[in-house]
């Protein structure tokens, strides 16, 4: 079949399910796309040249991205084909496509600056990163590609221990077991997955999916201690006596609170603590799982990111009213825009330029309503770019019987305390090569950003496991010498 | 990962003990740390403490009331041989090991199984330790034990009486705690009082002791989830800073606790854990899973 090439500018847009209907469930909001439609976006892809295209640069793991898309077109006529041809690109650098394509800020990333975005619709590129992790599972087409490639790992015959399963650990174990080392994560929870299980929702991001990609390191060979808390039931100083490199990929566990009169009145949750009860333990089922969550009738969630988001709609789904409440303005929210767009079709409120200052509860220690002050913008800027704010003296009580707070979180405190472990305002320090002051000891994700996104902190992992490779090869010629 | 269960007993009314294969806990777990279990697939996280443990054959104890879902269906459906899939820690800080003199430490109901490793550390440590457990009779454990461990142990109990409920309960045992505790402080000295229990009760028992001005360390029980320091459930007011029981406690200077915060907070879920237990009962009764 001969196919002209015509600019379409159009997206071919995803099916997602009605806002009325997903409501009322825990299920995947967007449906994406089948081979055919996926193969039509993919179409609309220039095939900018890889040392040129925007996309590429943009991606934090550097994805051949024209390259995969390139190959859903190239075998078009044999799916199969097609879709392994494309996995295999995105495999050479990242593992967890099915769970990135869901929860990338695309639209800051690699499709920030694609060139079709100057004649229409940017490529679709996270919906196609998707598309093909996920026909890849269902078809058994991953299991296929594994196979191939773990019989070609050369044995290295030296340890890495990873502290923490979420997305810097998984990433950097995957790469460092292709390589050929032995790779143990070290997980204080029950599940591996970290923030992929306890904090992104399953509408957003299936539990069955993450499941299904830490499967496959397994399969690569990399084992899993769940229930070791590094800190507590075996430490650095232990861990470095048994491997010969350690990454830590601890993540920001601890929640940052409001610091207000009533913050711990019945009512008030963490966004971890409520994204805890309903994603890992599965609150949404109770009482078939024994987790409860109490969600009331009229919900605040305060922040404006995508965790706000996420537990804003996670609360709507128990059928409560929902109002998101920022002390900045509408352009400073920075969670994705899907994200934002979802929350509003779903019948999410929100309220601008207000910042809570008490907690009002009633007289069993339960929350009834929250007091803001009304915020207003100045034109100066912090140094995040965005507009400082000040307050105008002027409150308003809003009325709630839950609140959620979701303004940031800081590194997990546990790790930090390691003697020699070098820390600046709870951040592991690290040099350009991601070593933090410890030999041997390497660091990335939001154990070191603080706070970032899933796709940084694989990005660190990658770059993570690739120093530590050659920090291990060094310490093997030198052992051989 | 699971962990398999060597023995198990049921100790008295409501109260069964484990014994169980966890190494990595065993290996490093102190007198006041817990652990988190995690019993079944659809399971909750409840935190436990280690009551014995040896660090060369790994294995650890623990104790649990039967006053939940988990905990009942912990009791009816697991035994020796069989797996707790989940058992994470050693978690929270270790007691102070320091030399205080003489020593009152309180166990109110099953609150008595995590005195034990403190009492019996402080003891060896050249401490002159009391034991005392208030409990309904039915449910006193742990006596050889304790005699064995410290200097004295006295068993406070009390005959359940017909109609009783947990208020009823509570209500008794706050009473003899607060008598029993009284008589002791005012016809002996004590250099330092730890208690544990439901806080209620513990929060009646330091309103004695404050009389006294003697020191006082309490261990906290709010409801936690990840017990890590990651969710905050179990946040509690100390000296007016918000901590986290799990990772900056459990053991708190009693002087500093907000006490009515920390009973309206461990008391929250309660009607959602009753209907957890009915739903659990129901099954049961209808013969399904």
């Amino acid at each position: 079949m001969a196919v002209k090439r015509k600019l379409i500018k159009e997206r071919v847009p995803t099916p997602e399910r009605p806002a009325e209907e997903r409501v009322k469930d825990f299920g995947e909001v967007n449906l994406g796309y089948t081979f055919e439609l996926a193969v039509k976006e993919a179409e609309r892809c220039l095939q900018c040249p890889a040392n040129y295209a925007p996309c590429i640069k943009g991606c934090p793991v550097h994805i051949n991205i024209p390259g995969f898309i390139g190959k859903l077109v190239e075998y078009r006529d044999d799916p199969d084909r097609a879709v392994k041809e494309a996995l295999n690109v995105i495999w050479a650098c990242n593992s967890l496509p099915a769970t990135t394509g869901r929860v990338c800020p695309q639209e800051d990333q690699c499709e920030m600056n694609c060139v079709m975005g100057k004649v229409g619709d940017k490529i679709n590129i996270g919906k196609l990163e998707r598309f093909v992790a996920d026909y890849a599972r269902e078809r058994g087409i991953d299991e296929e590609l594994l196979f191939e490639i773990v019989p070609k790992i050369e044995k290295k015959g030296q340890k890495v221990a990873i502290i923490g399963a979420g997305p810097a650990g998984l990433t950097a174990a995957g790469e460092l077991a292709k390589l050929g080392y032995d790779v143990t994560i070290y997980e204080a929870l029950h599940e591996a997955g970290g923030v992929l299980m306890y904090g992104i929702p399953e509408f957003r991001l299936p539990k069955s999916i993450v499941e299904s990609e830490i499967d496959k390191l397994r399969k690569l060979g990399v084992r899993i201690l769940t229930d070791h808390i590094v800190g507590k039931t075996v430490t650095i100083e232990e861990l470095l006596e048994e491997y010969d490199a350690v990454f830590i990929g601890s993540g920001a566990g601890t929640p940052r609170l409001i610091n207000a009169p009533g913050v711990n009145l019945n009512g008030i949750y963490t966004a971890n603590e409520f994204l805890t009860r309903v994603n890992l333990m599965k609150a949404y089922l109770f009482p078939e799982y024994d987790t409860p969550v109490y969600v009331g009738k009229k919900v605040i969630v305060i922040g404006a990111g995508n965790t706000a988001m996420d537990a804003a709609r996670s609360a709507r789904r128990f059928g409560a009213e929902v109002t998101i409440a920022y002390r900045r303005g509408p352009e400073d929210v920075s969670a994705r825009i899907e994200e934002v767009e979802h929350a509003k079709e779903e019948g999410i409120k929100f309220e601008f330029f207000i910042n809570p200052v008490e907690f009002i509860g009633d007289e069993n220690g339960k929350v009834k309503a929250v007091k803001f002050e009304k915020m207003k913008a100045l034109e100066e800027r912090d140094s995040r770019g965005k507009r400082k704010i000040v307050g105008t003296g002027e409150y308003v009580t809003i009325e709630a019987d839950t609140v959620i707070i979701a303004i940031g979180k800081h590194p997990n405190r546990l790790i930090v305390n390691t003697p020699g472990l070098k820390v600046e305002r709870g951040r592991i320090v690290v040099d350009e090569n991601l070593m933090t002051s410890i030999p041997g000891v390497f660091a990335g994700g939001d154990a070191i950003r603080g706070e970032a996104t899933v796709i940084l902190a694989m990005g660190d992992g990658r770059k993570a496991a690739k120093a530590i490779h050659e920090y291990l090869t060094k310490k093997r010629e030198n052992g051989n010498a | 990962m699971p962990y398999k269960i060597l023995d198990k007993k049921e100790l008295a009314m409501n109260e069964v003990w484990y014994k169980v294969h966890a190494p990595h806990v065993a290996k490093k777990v102190e007198p006041g740390q817990f652990v988190i279990v995690r019993a079944f697939e659809n399971g909750e996280r409840i935190p436990l403490t280690p009551v014995e443990w040896d660090r060369e054959e790994g294995w650890i104890t623990l104790i649990t009331f039967i006053r939940g879902k988990t905990t009942m269906r912990m009791a009816n459906e697991l035994k020796p041989g069989d797996e707790i899939l989940n058992i994470a820690g050693p978690l929270g800080n270790p007691a102070p090991m320091k030399k205080y003199g003489r020593v009152l430490a309180i166990g109110m109901i099953t609150g008595i199984v995590e005195v034990f490793p403190i009492a019996k550390a402080w003891q060896e440590f050249g401490n002159d330790v009391t034991t005392l457990h208030v409990s309904p009779n039915p449910m006193v454990i742990l006596e050889e034990k304790f005699e064995k461990a410290v200097s004295r142990h006295i068993v406070e109990g009390f005959d359940l009486q017909p109609g009783w409920g947990m208020n009823e309960i509570a209500g008794e045992l706050v009473k003899r705690a607060v008598a029993k505790v009284r008589e002791l402080l005012e016809s002996e000295h004590f250099d330092m009082v730890l208690t544990v229990g439901p806080a209620g009760a513990q929060k009646a028992v330091f309103n004695v002791v404050k009389e006294f001005g003697i020191p006082m360390h309490a261990d906290l029980h709010p409801i936690m989830v990840d017990a890590t320091g990651m969710c905050g459930a179990c946040r509690v007011t100390i000296g007016g800073e918000v901590k986290f029981a799990c990772i900056d406690g459990p053991g708190f200077d009693a002087y500093k606790v907000d006490w009515d915060e920390l009973i309206h907070r461990i008391g929250f879920y309660a009607p959602m854990e009753r209907l957890a237990m009915e739903h659990y009962m129901k099954a049961l009764q209808g013969g399904e899973q």
